[in-house]
């Protein structure tokens, strides 16, 4: 049984009036991949940026209730949002690559977070976050090209790359794969085997197969309610829940 | 008589539409036939059939009847022996009958006048009344002819659509021509400017004096003249004055329009933003003389008050009270077209930036302004190619003296300044005073044109990297 890295305790999250999750307890070990699985609009999305704070954003959002990494509060007021999220990286749903050349992109976070203060230490940490994310040989003889200017897998990859330039200990990916053709969410799926050796990975996504691929973990959720989380292997094949069942079996989602 | 026309010719039409329909309807009820389109389109097509061919026929004749009428009547009165030697005279003898015609005129009437009078008379009553009997024939016929058709239970439908689409075109047609008149117009008269001035004495001339050549008959210029005004019409001083008041119009209006754009589209909330934006907007709304007058009574004396305070010579029409209005009457244009550029930067950029800890200032500074930094210097050039086409501030403000100075204290001038200055008042249309304001107008035209294209160009390359 490894450590755990997060843990959230009654968590509960309002969009105005409407509230997104109900008491959520979800213990995320580490150096593991956990899965988040369920319909559109259930509230896993939500539960993962609440890790980075990223519903600070939303103007109307509200996060009540307990979110803790490594015994320490994340949902604190005073808590400096920046270092988090130098800690908790993210990987969106479509690939973002900044309007800047590739190296720059990479270069971005580790540039804010003062890190890599002379040209060759950027140079390394820009080889190594693009050797990481399998990226390096496609692109080490174009990095001043436009980030754009690559196929959408290796855009993904490069938002991979970008988040771990800064050297977090989460990564939280928000249906990586669901902008990409199978081939390209092959290769992001076996980057992320890799990766759990260094970090503790949060993927939320739709397809249920990537999810026994990938993950150690899963949590079903539902309406805004964690329903039932386990081993990988034990939700897949035996859940306890009923409606688990259904949701793995197709039944609706 | 043309307006009681065009009233029967409505009036006519409204009743053949409801005239139309319910015929078809019965048509189809009687005959228990499906009708190729719906009732109201027989009711349209009976309309556009009844009124177009006849109002087109009444703009042709309402445009060719003078023409005609004059050839006649100069003849008539030359046959009558008035004599005129060349086309002004025939036309003032012209001007005389019809006016004698119309009971205005108060010289002498001689009998050829008088003659020719009743004969102008004759006609104009004769092409009235033709006009009125070929207008009801025109109507009667295709009356009759769109009524067999709706009979026939034709595809009005079809003929309806075919018939807007024509109107629409003639519409668009119309709206080309005119600018393609207008800039003819400016070529035209900017060439006989440039066969009595050389191009690049005019192009990179520096002395702005146009009052040496007033009124003085382009084609009878002496050489002694010709070299007397070839350093009269030196562009130079009036670029620069365009160039540089438009230059301090841009320090004030970039920085402030571009800081609340950023402000309005990030920081503000919804809220802010409802109230704001239009306050900001009505800025666009004041009309600029309006904007001249504050600036000249106002800003310029101020500025003099404030200069003579520091021992300071400012002249109380100067570049920097022009340039510095001009720059505030710009603001919301800069603002909004920002904002709205800064805007459509898709948010996952911004969460992207967030997730690696940027804060907002940096993630702005370092993502979204990059992002959108085609949109913002398309609109920038486009508020510069406003600010050089801008004229009522700068003729109230900034003077009308072509001085070459980089003295923002003192008056300068600008093309669209020069251009109203040689235009008030009684102008010769020979003179090359007159016409360097068609030359100025072109360069502006060039100008303007080339900037906005450059804008037009990069807001286009921006808006397609991220539709």
């Amino acid at each position: 049984m490894s450590n755990i890295k997060i843990k959230s305790k009654n968590l509960n999250v309002y969009y105005g009036d409407k509230q997104a999750l109900f008491d959520v307890n979800l213990d995320l070990n580490e150096k593991e991949v956990t899965a988040l699985i369920g319909p559109s609009g259930c509230g896993k999305s939500t539960f993962i940026r609440c890790i980075n704070r990223m519903n600070d954003v939303i103007d109307i959002c509200k996060v009540t209730g307990n979110i803790e990494m490594d015994g320490m509060n994340i949902n604190d007021k005073d808590l400096d949002v920046v270092s988090l999220r130098e800690r908790v990286g993210m990987v969106f749903q479509k690939p973002n690559p900044f309007p800047k050349s590739i190296y720059d992109n990479i270069s971005y976070g580790p540039k804010i977070h003062g890190k890599g203060e002379t040209k060759s230490e950027l140079d390394q940490i820009v080889e190594n976050s693009l050797k990481k994310s399998a990226l390096w040989e496609e692109v080490k003889d174009r990095l001043d090209e436009p980030g754009t200017s690559l196929s959408g897998g290796q855009q993904q990859r490069l938002c991979i790359a970008r988040a771990i330039s800064v050297n977090p200990e989460v990564i939280l990916m928000d249906e990586p794969c669901s902008a990409l053709d199978p081939i390209a969410t092959a290769k992001i799926e076996e980057l992320i085997d890799e990766l759990k050796k260094t970090y503790t990975i949060v993927i939320v996504t739709h397809s249920m197969a990537q999810a026994v691929r990938v993950s150690q973990k899963t949590g079903f959720f539902h309406l805004g309610k964690l329903i039932e989380v386990g081993k990988t292997e034990k939700i897949f094949k035996n859940p306890d829940n009923k409606m688990t069942q259904d949701y793995i079996t197709g039944r609706f989602g | 008589m043309n307006i009681v026309l065009i009233f029967l010719i409505t009036i006519f039409s409204v009743s053949l539409f409801f005239y139309g329909k319910s015929k078809t309807k019965t048509i189809s009820i009687k005959d228990n036939i499906k009708l190729n389109a719906l009732p109201k389109f027989y009711g349209y097509y009976l309309v556009l059939w009844c009124s177009i061919p006849a109002l087109v026929f009444l703009l042709v004749w309402s445009l060719f009847e003078p023409v005609i009428i004059k050839s006649i009547i100069i003849e008539t009165a030359a046959n009558q022996g008035a004599i005129f030697s060349d086309k002004n005279e025939a036309n003032l003898i012209y001007e005389k009958i019809k006016a004698i015609h119309l009971g205005t005129y108060f010289g002498d009437i001689d009998s050829i006048l008088r003659e020719s009078a009743l004969a102008y008379a004759k006609f104009i009553n004769l092409f009235t009344n033709s006009k009125v009997v070929l207008i009801f024939g025109i109507i009667i016929a295709s009356v009759i002819y769109s009524l067999k058709k709706i009979k026939n239970n034709n595809k009005a439908r079809d003929d309806v659509e075919v018939i807007l689409k024509g109107l629409l075109f003639v519409s668009s047609l119309i709206a080309i021509l005119t600018t393609l008149g207008i800039i003819f117009s400016l070529l035209f008269e900017s060439i006989k400017f440039f066969s009595v001035i050389n191009i690049f004495d005019y192009l990179f001339g520096t002395n702005w004096s146009p009052q040496r050549a007033f009124v003085r008959d382009a084609s009878s210029i002496t050489a002694a003249e010709f070299e007397e005004l070839k350093d009269a019409f030196g562009f130079i001083p009036l670029i620069a004055g365009t160039s540089f008041i438009a230059f301090i119009a841009m320090l004030v209006a970039v920085p402030i329009g571009l800081f609340s754009g950023i402000y309005m589209a990030e920081y503000a909330s919804i809220k802010v933003r409802r109230i704001s934006k239009p306050i900001i907007e009505i800025l666009a709304g004041i009309p600029t003389v309006v904007y001249g007058f504050f600036a000249a009574l106002t800003v310029g004396p101020f500025f003099r008050q404030v200069g003579e305070n520091l021992g300071l010579t400012v002249s109380s029409e100067s570049a920097l009270a022009a340039g510095l209005i001009m720059g505030i009457m710009i603001i919301p244009y800069v603002s909004s077209l920002s904002d709205d550029v800064i805007n459509s930067v898709p948010q996952s950029l911004r969460d992207g930036s967030y997730a690696v800890g940027a804060t907002k200032s940096e993630t702005i500074k370092q993502v979204v302004i990059p992002a959108a930094l085609p949109g913002i210097i398309g609109s920038v050039l486009l508020a510069v190619s406003r600010a050089i086409g801008e004229t009522m501030i700068v003729v109230m403000a900034a003077g009308l003296a072509a001085n070459l100075t980089i003295n923002p204290l003192e008056s300068t001038t600008t093309i669209t300044t020069q251009i109203v200055m040689i235009l008030v008042g009684d102008q010769e249309f020979d003179s090359p005073k007159t016409q360097s304001a068609f030359a100025l107008g072109l360069t502006l035209f060039i100008a303007t044109l080339i900037l906005n294209y450059i804008a037009q160009r990069a807001v286009k390359k921006y808006r397609e990297k991220y539709d």
